[in-house]
């Protein structure tokens, strides 16, 4: 049945208070969730005072400056640091996003962070995405096509066919989206989640592609792709702008256009 | 720091065949078609439902009785009757697959089925009674 609680041991405690420096004019709190595998304690909610004037201007700014400087004991993924990789995806203030794409200063009062919501923790922010990159590679997430492609090299599309790929294309698989969605959280071993429908229908879309419709039938299911509510919470949390809801509202569309 | 608490794990399975579980039920599309149908029936019965239900307030039973008996009127409730009940089987279903996990998850689906069904059954029979059960009405 459905879990209204956590269970006892993922209740979240109070934590750590690290103290700002003296001195500092331009101080805001980060509280950050800590869980380490390494003992048996639940997590807790550490509480950093960062001085923003010595930082760069997003979150993962502090989040390495609270690294470097107050406590080097504090877990979390990133690598571009520009919006393109996806590592430093984490619940921010309730909203799923990239920490290195969130801005400090559009943000009032303390700022929680959390990892992503309703995913194994391997440590602190870091969440477990490996179901998640498992569900992508069910939908074979690149071309399948029979026809040899041209002598010359490259299979060509028309200005319009590669039109249709824009919003789709430029997913990075940070899973924010799926991630967000509480029809993930409910059935996340069937339902294979906003991110990877998303991309299912980018091949679905590309004219290059010739299994449209081995595609729709592996996705035509109570729940893989119809456990989908148009809840709407993939398209407002998506860091980059993208709009999974639609892609899976058209593959929606798709299957009863088959049927009917 | 100190050993892992347990090394016992209960799932060993790989993440890929986890995800692929079963595969494609090769169903949903009907039952995605059916709640919006059944909805966008719904909306002008219940209209005239209430339409009607403010026309005969303050009549009494004979009255309400003999409305109900004229072929149109019967006809419009029994396609409401089964509409509310068919949606709501539909609906509810949506609900046990969102909610209720493991075992009682069939169960649970073949429950609704039965319940919608057969309250279903018994307005339709309701109304039959209305419209047959009696002696024509005169006017």
């Amino acid at each position: 049945m459905v879990e209204l609680r956590l269970p006892r041991n993922s209740t979240v405690g109070k934590g750590q208070f690290f103290p700002a420096p003296a001195g500092a004019k331009n101080v805001r709190t980060f509280k950050i969730y800590r869980w380490t595998p390494d003992d048996d304690k639940n997590p807790v909610m550490d509480a950093y005072e960062v001085d923003l004037d010595a930082i760069g201007p997003m979150v993962l700014d502090a989040l390495i400056h609270i690294k470097n400087d107050i406590d080097p004991t504090l877990t979390f993924r990133r690598s571009c640091r520009e919006g393109i990789c996806g590592s430093c995806a984490m619940n921010i203030d309730g909203e799923n996003t990239l920490a290195c794409l969130k801005p400090i200063r559009n943000m009032e009062g303390d700022i929680i962070i959390n990892p992503l919501p309703h995913m194994p923790i391997v440590k602190d922010l870091v969440s477990n995405l490996d179901g998640a990159y498992a569900q992508l590679r069910v939908i074979d997430p690149w071309i399948q096509a029979d026809s040899p492609p041209p002598p010359d090299g490259e299979r060509r599309q028309s200005i319009e066919e590669r039109a249709k790929l824009d919003g789709m294309w430029e997913c990075i698989l940070c899973f924010c989206c799926t991630t967000s969605c509480p029809s993930y959280w409910w059935n996340g071993d069937r339902y294979l989640g906003p991110a990877t429908l998303l991309a299912a229908y980018r091949w679905i879309a590309d004219s290059r592609d010739e299994h449209t419709g081995d595609r729709l039938d592996s996705l035509e299911d109570t729940f893989k792709l119809y456990a989908c509510r148009t809840i709407m919470n993939c398209t407002q949390t998506c860091p980059k702008g993208l709009n999974p809801a639609k892609a899976i509202g058209r593959i929606k569309e798709l299957q009863v256009e088959r049927k009917l | 720091m100190n050993a892992p608490v347990s090394q016992h794990r209960d799932v060993m399975r790989s993440q890929l065949g986890r995800a692929r579980g079963l595969g494609s039920g090769h169903s949903g599309t009907g039952h995605w078609i059916a709640e919006r149908v059944s909805a966008a029936t719904l909306l002008p019965l219940s209209g005239w439902f209430v339409v009607q239900m403010f026309r005969l307030g303050g009549d009494d039973y004979e009255e309400v009785a003999k409305w109900g008996g004229r072929p149109l009127n019967a006809t419009m409730l029994t396609a409401l009757v089964i509409s509310s009940f068919y949606h709501a089987e539909v609906g509810l279903q949506v609900i046990v697959d969102d909610y209720v996990h493991g075992k009682a998850h069939v169960p649970a689906k073949f429950a609704v089925r039965f319940g919608t069904g057969i309250l279903g059954v018994l307005g339709v029979v309701a109304v039959l009674k209305l419209a047959l059960g009696r002696s024509a009405p005169k006017a």
